[in-house]
């Protein structure tokens, strides 16, 4: 402000002068953003529809290792089945000390968790044995093992074939 | 004249620092977080199932051995290297196909090349189970000899929620006597709502 009264001597053409000054110095001093928001803007949008937040998690499975022939032996007793049908349901029974087994027991998903616990409860050495119907979907098995995930046990499972015994049975229970 | 264009200035010019400032935190943001969408499999849509898994094991990065399970029951086997590929397959962009289910036609075979009723753009080897099993071994072994033994793939299993069981249990076969006892499942992750 000051300094702009040195070619502006005279009074009358004091107040234009001095107008025109005041608007040259706005615009000196400020810069214009909008194209860089602009830029910045169309980053932004690329980013945002280039990352993909939700990074799929995984699900560890451990198979044993060994060959076939080293075979762990194992108490019937702390064995449970876990029979799954190509209907997808899941048939439970447990394993007795003589060798035998319970008649299958039907459990539904909901319930599943809380089966899984209580028998653990009762028995920590508890390994289940899954028979999944090779008709059966992959979802369903990521379902029952996402189940047994959730249960607040020593993760002990292992996957068997399904046989034809097994298959009589689930058959016998309801499919 | 005058004091009416000193009223109206401040009006007119909206100061935009802040809303830079914060635009620019959000760049940051996403530029940092950004993983993108690896090339590889991605061309085959699959419907991944849902899982509330506790731990929150995420995908790794890289060094991924990718086998991706459609519908009708083929098996794509994929690496995230291409000069393994290269070495392998002898192609820098192929995949194996692998169909375990003998009961049933491979779709890719059977359609001309389709997958899911999509034309599938890569070369395509096909395999049976012993050429399956070496081709596991190979890729393992090409990266290990690539990276003088620092780096080992991980086998990641992405199933469509349609597939048979009977192909994974066919592959966790294949893995038991190739001897790669690890492997993940790749799930989504299940909201909370209980359905």
């Amino acid at each position: 402000m000051a300094g702009g009264g040195f070619d502006a001597p005279e009074s009358g053409s004091g107040l234009r002068k001095q107008k025109k000054y005041k608007k040259g110095k706005k615009i000196g001093v400020r810069i214009d953003m909008t194209p860089m928001v602009d830029v910045i803007m169309l980053l932004l949008t690329f980013f945002i529809l280039t990352t993909t937040l939700n990074t799929p998690q995984i699900m560890q499975i451990n198979l044993p290792k060994g060959d076939e022939t080293d075979k762990v032996k194992v108490d019937m007793g702390d064995v449970v089945y876990v029979r799954v049908s190509e209907a997808a349901n899941v048939y439970f029974s447990k394993g007795l000390s003589d060798g035998t087994e319970a008649p299958p027991e039907k459990v539904t998903f909901d319930g599943m968790k809380d089966k899984i616990e209580d028998l653990y409860r009762a028995n920590p050495k508890l390994i289940i044995l899954l028979k999944f119907d090779r008709k059966m979907k992959y979802n369903t098995m990521v379902d029952m093992l996402d189940e047994i995930n959730k249960a607040a046990i020593e993760k002990r499972y292992s996957f068997l074939k399904m046989e034809d015994p097994d298959k009589e049975i689930v058959k016998n229970a309801g499919g | 004249m005058k004091k009416a264009r000193s009223i109206k200035k401040p009006g007119v010019n909206i100061d935009m620092t802040p809303l830079v400032d914060v635009i620019m935190l959000l760049l940051t943001f996403f530029m940092l977080v950004a993983t993108f969408k690896a090339e590889s499999t991605e061309a085959i849509e699959i419907k991944l199932p849902e899982s509330v898994v506790t731990d929150t094991t995420k995908l790794p990065e890289k060094d991924i051995m990718t086998l991706t399970l459609t519908k009708a029951g083929d098996v794509f086997l994929d690496v995230d290297n291409y000069n393994v590929r290269e070495t392998v397959f002898g192609d820098q962009f192929a995949v194996g196909l692998f169909h375990p289910d003998s009961t049933s036609k491979s779709e890719y075979e059977t359609t001309g090349g389709k997958v899911n009723g999509k034309e599938f753009k890569r070369k395509v080897i096909p395999m049976n189970r012993a050429q399956f099993e070496k081709a596991l071994t190979d890729l393992r072994l090409a990266l290990k000899n690539s990276t003088g033994g620092k780096s080992d793939f991980r086998i990641v299993l992405k199933g469509d929620t349609q597939t048979d069981y009977g192909v994974v249990e066919d592959l966790m076969d294949i893995f038991k006597s190739s001897k790669n006892t690890r492997f993940a499942l790749v799930t989504d992750v299940k909201s909370d709502t209980p359905d």
